[in-house]
């Protein structure tokens, strides 16, 4: 049980280190800041921002969960475990690769009109309601990268007893949700976005290179774990 | 500080032409400053020094690109306000 929740603990971790979220949620920030807007709806803004992300990982890492459920039963076998490997190594690389863009600032990969769009309605966003379906939307916009973490760790919860697959829910969306949450509270804490943003840039290549070896580890790991050792006792090697 | 009209060519043309307007600039170069949490005396201040300094380089241009208007902006609001500057350079950079 422990070795699941490890699983599911780094899964989450790489999923924090993703930067889609951070990046609207500084932009929409910035707006609302720059638009004198008063400090209390500043933070309902943030915060129906965070909401929305929430119930976005929430829902997906479920939905994955039942799916595979539905499949596989309580055992997933050994092929969806190695897919799934392969997956986050694909996606390890490609972090590395292209995570960020090479140019100044912190743009991503994302195509330049889908993320002209993104800025444009993080701009347009003036109320709590509008913040949270902008959440939910930055979930799904990169949900091509967060799909491996969440992919491992529905795997391994639907080898849970059910408390403990809530507990593994709870477990990763709160993880996952961690740097959010700590830039949502230096922007509470009427932190300057500069500093934050200048923050996030200089450290961008760390952020990368932590995002996709945190991938390859968790990919490897896995590997052996559910592919590798299961195969050898298939085999009665050991 | 009065300016003959100067059009702004927007995204290399992909975009409609339009004429230069100091409100415009204002309001974005005061809304980078209060971004930063800037007082509002200052980035009014600030606003309005760095649309005078643009201006003035303005002066014997009938026309120039949206972006070296920026770069330009970028370059005054550095010498009045640094970490202004920095958002609003980069703001479009963000995502």
């Amino acid at each position: 049980m422990i070795s699941s929740l490890a699983i599911i603990a780094l899964a989450a971790l790489i999923h924090a280190s993703f930067q889609l979220s951070i990046s609207m949620l500084t932009l929409l920030s910035g707006h609302a800041i720059g638009a004198k807007t008063a400090h209390a709806k500043l933070l309902r803004l943030t915060t129906g921002f965070l909401l929305g992300v929430v119930v976005m990982t929430l829902l997906v890492l479920c939905f994955l969960a039942f799916l595979f459920q539905h499949f596989f039963g309580t055992s997933a076998p050994s092929l969806a475990w190695a897919i799934g490997c392969g997956l986050v190594f694909g996606l390890g690389v490609a972090v590395w690769v292209f995570y960020y863009r090479h140019e100044q600032g912190t743009s991503l990969w994302l195509p330049r009109n889908v993320a002209r769009y993104l800025s444009d309605r993080t701009r347009a966003t003036k109320d709590s309601a509008e913040a949270f379906s902008l959440g939910l939307s930055s979930v799904v916009a990169e949900l091509i990268f967060i799909i491996a973490p969440m992919v491992i760790s529905a795997l391994v919860l639907i080898h849970m007893t059910p408390y403990w697959q809530l507990a593994g829910i709870a477990l990763y969306t709160v993880i996952s949700l961690l740097s959010l949450v700590v830039v949502h509270g230096l922007i509470g804490s009427g932190h300057k976005l500069s500093r934050i943003q200048l923050w996030r840039e200089d450290n961008k290549r760390f952020l990368q290179f932590a995002a996709g070896g945190g991938l390859l580890v968790l990919g490897f790991y896995v590997y052996v774990d559910q592919v590798l050792s299961a195969t050898a006792f298939a085999s009665g090697g050991f | 500080m009065a300016l003959h009209a100067v059009d702004i060519i927007k995204q290399e043309g992909r975009r409609e032409t339009e004429q230069f307007q100091r409100d415009k600039l204002h309001a974005s170069v005061r809304a980078a400053c209060l971004s930063v949490r800037s007082p509002e005396g200052e980035a009014e201040m600030t606003a309005r020094n760095v649309c005078d300094a643009v201006i003035e380089w303005l002066e014997e241009k009938r026309e120039v690109t949206s972006s070296d208007l920026r770069r330009k902006a970028t370059e005054f609001l550095t010498t009045f306000h640094p970490e202004a500057a920095y958002f609003y350079k980069h703001h479009r950079l963000i995502i």
